[in-house]
């Protein structure tokens, strides 16, 4: 736990060196729903169809744009990786009396925490601002749910993130997955209307998943059955990342 | 050598990158050596010839092909985790936090090897005023030059209390007196009952400190002995020094002609080393007599930088680049 507990201090002390680098993380899935959420909700004025049920695009949108910036947050910690190894400090953490898996969870670990007040932030002001009608007695869910996308994500990207050893590659790599996962799911529009390939692409993407596990507790859209579901094949996504993560620390990146 | 007297123990390491692919490198080719607590070992050789491989496998950051590595009784491979606890490493990358002060490397680093925060103030005040830092503790790293990263890096190492101390190349960038610095507070180190593992290339450095030297090549141990018996292998090897008034420059031509170990000209001195079962140094020295009004002149036998390049000046290959 101690180690834990070292690489998070480690992590925000870095991360408060710079508070426009915190500013961006903490109101961006905001000003996502002020910009881009506001201009569809006007050009979809009367809703998106979804399970049977009409929703205002800002309400709908909720729940994508919070995985969204779990799912950021994620590629800018994988992205520290490449920071650490052009500082040699990668090499050297990991000379470092704690286990791959501590390593892991301690970088995660304070990011997981920018993103719930991320969260807050977003789910209170579209509240306030944008009049979504989010059902409070389900918030504290959100809390699990949103340390574990994050956590997942990251995970996900970090053997990439240690095994493609060139930052511009990984940079593409980044743009192709970003927007592969997220046009190919259910975070800007619901999957009924979806050309078969494309909805049956995106029913098996965990960014599928987070965003309707998400909308789920936010405006309660979805079943319950459908969630427990998403929720277990969300935590089997990051176990089996966390895993591959660990594997490729301990096989030996320094070539 | 009894086990317990060792901290690191290796045996028949072998060391192959990329072993599926056409052009496998093999970096370390079943290389053994051990390491007596408490000692200063010097691990020296020609860029590529598998230092840098060895200290990553010590280190917990690489795994063997094949042989065993132990350290402190633990082995390497299968215990990495508690090999972690008993080493600290200075590692040849530059290894900072850029965007962080002086004082938050060394507390975040006395941190990450558990030292109580009652003495991390006290350690890391010791060590900045040890290594001279004192000036930019408040400073972020990223302000700083690269000799400066460097004792950073170093300053860091010796706030914590491990039994197996990894110095790859340490100095490097240092300014002299901060080399001389380190250099007595490794020997301090080592004084207190701490292994200290190192590799340099300043050979000078590795004499004047290690109580014993393994010069490696192509993957495996080529000698290994304390300094005195390291030099004995370069013993045919003389060392001259001449200061002229003026130098005649074809003679000087003419003496480059011969088979000589080294020979480096300063002005208006001349270096050389003479290997004496290829050419004797009275001939030589005759020849030097000849080249313009001596003003001084010293003769010595060989020094471990002479050792080192005939044991390795002749073996003709550039290693495996790790």
């Amino acid at each position: 736990m101690n180690m834990i507990l070292a690489v998070m201090y480690r992590e925000y002390l870095i991360r408060t060196t710079s508070l426009t680098w915190a500013f961006y993380d903490l109101f961006m899935p905001l000003t996502y729903m002020l910009l881009f959420g506001i201009g569809l909700d006007r050009a979809f004025a009367s809703g998106v169809q979804t399970g049977g049920q009409m929703v205002g695009y800002n309400s709908f949108f909720l729940g994508g744009v919070l995985a969204m910036a779990s799912f950021g947050i994620a590629i800018n910690t994988a992205y520290g990786f490449f920071v650490d190894r052009d500082n040699g400090m990668l090499y050297e953490f990991l000379t470092y009396p704690m286990t791959r898996g501590e390593f892991l969870v301690g970088k995660i670990l304070f990011n997981s925490s920018l993103t719930l007040v991320q969260a807050a932030i977003t789910v209170g002001l579209g509240a306030l601002l944008l009049g979504i009608p989010v059902r409070w007695e389900r918030a504290g869910f959100l809390v699990p749910v949103v340390v574990c996308g994050t956590a997942g994500w990251f995970f996900f990207l970090t053997t990439f993130a240690l095994r493609i050893r060139r930052n511009d590659m990984f940079n593409t790599f980044i743009n192709i997955a970003y927007f592969l996962l997220m046009f190919g799911s259910s975070l800007f529009y619901p999957l009924e209307g979806l050309p078969p390939w494309l909805r049956t692409f995106s029913t098996v993407n965990p960014l599928t998943w987070h965003s309707d596990v998400l909308r789920y507790l936010t405006i309660g859209l979805g079943s319950a059955d459908t969630m427990v579901a998403e929720s277990a094949a969300f935590l089997l996504f990051t176990f089996l990342s966390f895993a591959a993560a660990v594997r490729t620390l301990q096989g030996g990146i320094v070539k | 050598m009894s086990p317990t007297n060792a901290a690191i123990e290796v045996e028949n390491l072998v060391m192959v990158y990329h072993p599926n692919s056409v052009h496998p490198v093999r970096a370390l080719d079943g290389l053994s050596l051990s390491v007596r607590q408490g000692e200063i070992y010097g691990l020296l050789g020609r860029n590529g010839a598998g230092k840098t491989t060895l200290l990553r496998i010590l280190t917990t950051l690489l795994k063997p092909t094949s042989g065993k590595a132990t350290l402190m009784g633990l082995d390497v491979a299968r215990r990495p985790y508690d090999v972690r606890k008993k080493i600290c490493a200075v590692l040849q990358e530059n290894a900072v936090e850029v965007f962080l002060s002086v004082e938050d490397n060394l507390t975040t680093y006395a941190r990450f090897h558990s030292i109580p925060r009652h003495q991390t103030r006290e350690r890391a005040d010791r060590a900045i005023e040890q290594f001279g830092l004192g000036e930019f503790r408040k400073q972020k790293v990223m302000d700083l030059s690269g000799g400066l990263k460097r004792r950073v890096q170093v300053a860091k190492v010796f706030m914590v209390d491990k039994p197996v101390v990894f110095l790859d190349e340490a100095t490097t960038g240092m300014d002299p007196i901060n080399k001389r610095g380190t250099l007595e507070a490794i020997r301090e180190q080592a004084r207190q009952g701490r292994t200290i593992f190192l590799t340099t290339h300043i050979l000078e450095e590795a004499e004047e400190l290690c109580d014993t030297i393994a010069i490696i090549d192509r993957g495996g141990v080529l000698a290994t002995g304390n300094v005195d018996t390291i030099k004995s292998l370069g013993s045919a090897v003389v060392d001259i020094r001449v200061t002229y008034e003026s130098l005649d420059e074809e003679a000087l031509a003419e003496l480059s002609r011969l088979q000589l170990v080294k020979l480096e000209r300063r002005h208006l001195t001349l270096e050389l080393s003479v290997n004496s079962r290829q050419v004797s140094p009275f001939d030589v020295l005759q020849r030097m007599g000849r080249l313009g009004p001596v003003i001084s002149f010293d003769v010595s036998s060989g020094s471990l930088e002479d050792a080192f390049i005939e044991l390795l000046g002749n073996r003709n290959t550039g290693g495996s680049g790790r």
